[in-house]
């Protein structure tokens, strides 16, 4: 028996396994769960509603909302420009484009914090970047951003301020009653744009 | 957990020294498998001799079985493997270029190497050739720029071109490659030299 017969008699059985057998699509989880956990204790996951408010009033193209609720809560009321992923379906390869990406921010929100908190933990698990969480969910938004509570008039000056600027973006956004201002206009801050690298194929070759 | 520099087991610079001792440990065995004499390699294209296309159609099948089987158990990410890309116009120049070269002057470039560290002159030739070659080539980088960087096509396999499945492909490879081994063997009788 020669070589070549030895060779295709062990390399001809596992070929036809592999032909046979489906391909692995199953995605490794690339953190594990004490670095998950490490994360999720930091929290920079959190964007709070007065950074989103204010990127929705500038129009800051390099944030994308995403609606991990279901489809009629969704139609029901959402922010605007934001996009319906569910949570069911964060999965499917329909949406991966649009989580696994270095280009935009992904700010998931639901009702609370529990939902885009899991949606943001699926994807970070799969590696994915850019992906971040409203604090508070939509029940936070509507109380800072939408109906504002005036600070009393002896709280320090940023507090003042950052009442103005949601009685504002409330305006801007279509939230509650007109109030005036009681001091001078401060912008707030502008959210800060984390980048981080984004894990590339190994280079190499011949 | 694979690949294991990109999930950061290894870092670049344990990587950059596994591939020096791999490199050393490929030299070796292509030199102790006569791959530095150039008549042995240039055999390949008259039929005397086709250890050539064994070597490396068995190397390629072995990768191939080999990583299939580490995906199927989980142990290395094919997405994060690197796909050299491809260039449809340059890797069909660089292809008859780097075919013509094999045909006259009887190595590779890597057994160019493993040749010349055994003192072939031959080899030191090819060598000398090889950078006059890459001289040319990067002097004169804007003239070919334009076909160098024609017909991008990303990194596409040929089982999605051809719309089959991973591992129907791998299968009719490796029954292609002992076909081919077949038609070498037979060649081989048919076209023998006695010294070489």
């Amino acid at each position: 028996m020669n070589i070549r017969l030895k060779l295709a008699a062990i390399f001809l059985p596992l070929g036809l396994i592999i032909a046979a057998v489906p391909e692995n699509t199953t995605k490794a989880y690339k953190l594990t769960a004490e670095e998950l956990l490490v994360e999720a204790q930091e929290g920079a996951q959190f964007m709070s509603t007065d950074e989103i408010a204010d990127a929705l009033v500038q129009k800051d193209p390099s944030f994308r909302l995403i609606d991990v609720r279901a489809q009629d809560e969704y139609e029901k009321f959402h922010l605007p420009n934001a996009i319906n992923i569910p949570l069911t379906d964060i999965l499917s390869d329909e949406w991966a484009d649009y989580l696994d990406q270095d280009v935009k921010m992904n700010i998931f929100y639901s009702n609370g914090n529990l939902k885009s908190n899991e949606a943001w933990m699926i994807t970070r698990q799969l590696g994915f970047e850019n992906n971040y969480v409203m604090q508070g969910g939509l029940n936070y938004w509507a109380e800072t951003i939408m109906n504002p509570t005036a600070p009393a008039s002896t709280s320090p000056d940023d507090e003042i301020a950052k009442y103005d600027f949601r009685k504002g973006a409330s305006m801007a956004l279509g939230g509650g009653a007109v109030g005036t201002a009681k001091s001078s206009k401060k912008s707030s801050p502008k959210p800060v744009i984390k980048r981080k690298k984004k894990k590339k194929r190994a280079a190499g070759g011949c | 957990m694979g690949p294991l520099v990109v999930n950061e087991f290894i870092s670049p610079d344990t990587n950059l020294f596994l591939a020096f001792l791999i490199g050393i440990g490929f030299g070796f065995v292509l030199e102790s498998s006569g791959f530095s004499s150039s008549r042995k390699l240039a055999g390949m294209f008259y039929g005397y001799d086709t250890t050539v296309l064994k070597v490396f159609f068995t190397a390629a099948i072995t990768a191939l079985v080999g990583m299939l089987f580490f995906s199927l158990f989980g142990w290395v990410d094919l997405d994060l493997i690197y796909i050299n890309p491809t260039f449809l116009h340059s890797a069909i120049v660089g292809g008859v270029i780097m075919g013509v070269g094999f045909i006259m002057g009887g190595f590779c470039p890597g057994t160019a190497f493993c040749a010349i560290s055994i003192g072939k002159l031959d080899a030191l030739a090819f060598i000398g050739g090889l950078f006059l070659g890459i001289v040319i080539f990067t002097e004169g980088y804007p003239l070919f720029e334009e076909l160098y960087k024609a017909e991008f096509m990303g990194t596409p396999t040929i089982n999605e071109f051809l719309g089959l499945s991973r591992g129907l492909f791998s299968f009719m490879l490796i029954a292609a490659a002992f076909g081919m081994f077949w038609v070498g063997e037979w060649a081989e009788k048919k076209f023998p030299r006695e010294e070489y």
